[in-house]
């Protein structure tokens, strides 16, 4: 099998961005990977689209054709939908299209724009990443599942809520150094502490901010690889799993398709998992970002909040919680800032190690997505 | 929610889709694997745990015990009016634990091991152009 690799990523900035549209923003940030890789956009081959919310909150399904379309190109183009982990989705569709020889020059498109309405009408489609007619109808809210694991996490491990801040305290400082980011503000623990409740004992500050933003990648062939002008990073492997919704999990605090999505993995390629790893976990709500560093053996159970300050390398641009939440663009974020960061740097930082891992899920975990770069 | 005329005209739920589920809507039915032994909620047609189809649809009592809550004030299209609501996961009495709404409760007298039980109400409204759509929801047992 051939290897893949990310010859070009380009990135916009994550914010309520009120003066562009999704067209906008998916086309600034094709032309800066398109740019970045020194590839036409009549050399692309292959198109692939990860938008949660097109269809429920912008009106257009297909959204795919429509931005092939509007590049003025006639390739094949396909959207990829598994909620919040889209992203990781439509890099393995692209993955796949390459390896398969179906293509040479894959771009992948991750774009959400939310801010055209409220919050309460963006609340609610986000909701229906969960099984609308069960819990949907029902209303019954994925920060709801969160708060649910959140307050067994504390007592669990007898960890304090205080602790808990320390996710968003640890995010907001890596986001004051990602000029892509949406919160580029230092949080300390009054802040958090003081900051509204929204399903107890969640607050404000556990909660990943919905976004608007759009985030690309170029995918090479290794034929093509030789004539791009970056360093490329390869694509080693993808990998994912659903699993039961929550409530029917024995302990809730698994991970359940995080742990398949990662004996998935580890069964294609060989990683050391460790604390100098380059890692970017789904942290949509704070305690999944713990949940995720311990499932993916980054530390042992319960030990989340005392490890997170020795992880240089996590969630480099600030993750979900800081970065913001595009949602079918943010695992595409963690791409290109992994890809920027194995290259040459990112936000200041020069990551030595030759592995990283990004890991998304939807949802209360419904599904899990890896993937795993090598330089 | 206010709007125009025409969103206020326009039915936000599916009447069919409530009609077609209203078994689950107003009784709570599990689903019992003949292949695995486990019992799940809701009702399906297969397992969710191992997809086999040899499962009997059981319902069950209604009656149940608080596991965990939390006092949600997250807004949606349908949150409006219903602020703050209680998401609870109750175990019932038949060992299945289900995510359910606790209601006619004061927030501060709920705690773990609350006998709790089935209880219909409004679930969502189109109100007054439409229909308002009933289901269980959970509220302390009377002593």
């Amino acid at each position: 099998m051939g290897k893949v690799f990310v010859a070009g990523v380009g990135m916009t900035k994550v914010g309520r961005i009120f003066n562009k549209g999704y067209k906008e923003l998916a086309m600034e940030a094709v032309d800066k990977a398109l740019n970045d890789a020194g590839i036409a956009v009549s050399e692309v081959d292959y198109l692939v689209v990860s938008s949660a919310f097109s269809d429920s909150l912008l009106n257009q399904v297909d959204i795919s054709s429509i931005l092939a379309q509007e590049m003025g190109i006639d390739v094949p183009a396909i959207s990829v939908n598994t909620g919040e982990s889209s992203g990781v989705a439509a890099l393995e569709a692209a993955l796949n299209a390459v390896r398969a020889g179906k293509s040479n020059t894959a771009l992948i498109i991750g774009v959400e724009k939310l801010s055209e309405f409220p919050s309460a009408k963006i609340n609610s489609s986000f909701s229906h990443v969960l099984d609308y007619e069960i819990e949907g109808i029902r209303g019954i809210a994925p920060i709801n599942y969160a708060a649910l694991l959140l307050k067994e996490y504390m007592k669990r491990y007898g960890v304090k809520r205080d602790d808990i801040f320390q996710w968003a305290i640890e995010m907001h400082k890596r986001a004051e150094k990602n000029p892509y980011a949406y919160l580029r503000f230092a949080l300390d623990l009054d802040k958090a502490r003081n900051s509204q409740v929204i399903s107890s004992p969640l607050t404000l500050y556990d909660v990943a901010p919905l976004a608007d933003g759009a985030a690309a990648a170029v995918l090479v062939n290794e034929d093509l690889q030789t004539t791009i002008r970056t360093q490329p990073v390869e694509i080693v492997a993808t990998a994912s799993a659903t699993a039961p919704p929550i409530y029917l999990r024995n302990d809730m605090l698994d991970m359940l398709a995080t742990k398949k999505a990662l004996e998935r993995l580890r069964t294609t390629v060989k990683f050391k998992m460790g604390k100098d790893i380059a890692l970017q976990v789904h942290d949509s709500f704070s305690i999944y970002g713990f949940l995720a560093l311990e499932e993916l053996g980054v530390c042992g159970r319960g030990e989340g909040v005392k490890a997170i300050g020795d992880l240089q390398y996590l969630n480099v641009g600030g993750g979900l919680k800081a970065r913001g939440h595009p949602v079918g663009a943010s695992s595409l974020y963690a791409l290109d800032e992994t890809v920027l960061l194995m290259r040459d740097s990112f936000s200041g930082l020069r990551y030595d190690g030759d592995a990283a891992l990004i890991h998304s899920i939807s949802g209360a975990e419904n599904n899990a997505w890896l993937a795993l770069l090598k330089r | 929610m206010a709007g125009s005329f025409e969103e206020v005209r326009i039915m936000k739920n599916s009447i069919s889709i409530f009609w077609r589920k209203r078994s689950d809507f107003y009784k709570i039915r599990l689903t019992k694997c003949l292949e695995c032994g486990k019992v799940s909620f809701p009702s399906r047609t297969k397992c969710p745990y191992c997809g086999s189809k040899n499962v009997r649809i059981v319902e069950a009592s209604g009656k149940g015990t608080l596991v965990n809550y939390t006092v949600s004030y997250y807004r949606t299209e349908d949150s409006d009016e219903l602020q703050p609501r209680i998401i609870g996961l109750v175990k019932l009495d038949e060992g299945v634990i289900i995510p359910a709404e606790i209601v006619d409760v004061d927030p501060d007298s709920l705690r773990k091991g609350l006998r709790v039980e089935a209880v219909l109400r409004r679930l969502k409204s189109d109100d007054p152009f439409g229909l308002i759509y009933y289901g269980l929801k959970f509220s302390p047992v009377l002593k």
